[in-house]
């Protein structure tokens, strides 16, 4: 069993990579492990129209859908998790907001069949009825995060660079714990 | 737990995302300085506290970060019914 106060000083140099944990959630299988790097943007437009123009891609009607790596978090309100290096236009001159943010936040990934279990001890959303294409955000214990469901019984976690390192331990102590309890 | 329901997100939501905004529909007075100290009190601090039902401001603050109003009943903690911001409040909800 990890011992969670330890880790909690120790830090963990998330820049240069961590192991994935594998463990037990309520019998099921879980993988933890540090999402492969992404370039982030955060789009910010009252007219979906214009932004859609502006970066030349389309954009998803409905809050907590994804359409090719770009999630609508709320009516003003996209976030697109694209492949390393990717660059949008930045609408220069028009009522919109694209700004890359790709230091700002880190990514996990949870997998297995207990991902639901595993997240769900500290997010109190429901996910049992979360397809694959949907993304939101949302809590962890007390830590804004962000779920993406890429596929089913895998979904990525996004939170912001200074809170990962509690959330890495969080995660992989809720794991370990569990193990050993079962 | 309580679930509430997000009238932009169209979801029921766990609590935790949320964060509450006090009394709904409080008008900012057009001409400010046209008020007298008391209007001005009453406009600042002056809120109902409701036995019952109450229209207040709500922010989905985890979630689609916006705000909205909607009528909670503040004996049962039940919530009537949530509306987006802007819109009347519905018929017979208490100010």
């Amino acid at each position: 069993m990890l011992e969670i106060a330890p880790l909690a000083v120790a830090g963990i140099d998330l820049a240069t990579g961590t192991a994935a944990v594998n463990g037990m959630v309520s019998g099921l299988p879980v993988c933890i492990a540090p999402a492969a790097p992404l370039t982030r943007w955060s789009l910010r437009a009252r007219d979906a129209g214009a932004l859609s123009a502006a970066i030349g891609r389309a954009l998803p009607d409905r809050i907590g859908v994804v359409i090719d790596g770009i999630a609508r978090l709320g009516p003003d309100e996209w976030y697109a998790l694209l492949p390393e290096g990717t660059v949008l236009p930045g609408g220069a001159g028009l009522p919109v907001s694209v700004v890359e943010v790709t230091a700002r936040a880190v990514g996990f990934t949870v997998e297995g069949a207990g991902a639901v279990a595993a997240l769900a001890r500290g997010c109190p959303l429901d996910l049992a009825g979360f397809a694959p294409g949907r993304a939101t955000r949302t809590v962890f214990e007390t830590v804004e995060v962000q779920i993406w469901a890429t596929a089913p019984e895998t979904y990525h976690v996004e939170v912001w660079r200074s809170f990962a390192p509690w959330l890495w331990h969080s995660l992989a102590a809720g794991l370990a714990l569990t193990a050993g309890l079962d | 737990m309580i679930l509430i329901h997000c009238p932009y997100c169209e979801e029921d939501r766990p609590e935790v995302e949320f964060t509450y905004g006090g009394q709904a529909h409080i008008a900012r007075p057009l001409d400010p300085a046209a008020l007298d100290d008391a209007e001005w009190e009453s406009f600042l601090y002056i809120r109902s506290n409701p036995r019952g039902r109450h229209a207040e401001r709500w922010r989905h603050a985890h979630g689609c970060a916006r705000f909205f109003n909607a009528i909670r009943d503040t004996v049962t903690d039940r919530f009537e019914v949530t509306y987006k911001a802007g819109e009347q409040a519905p018929d017979g909800a208490a100010r």
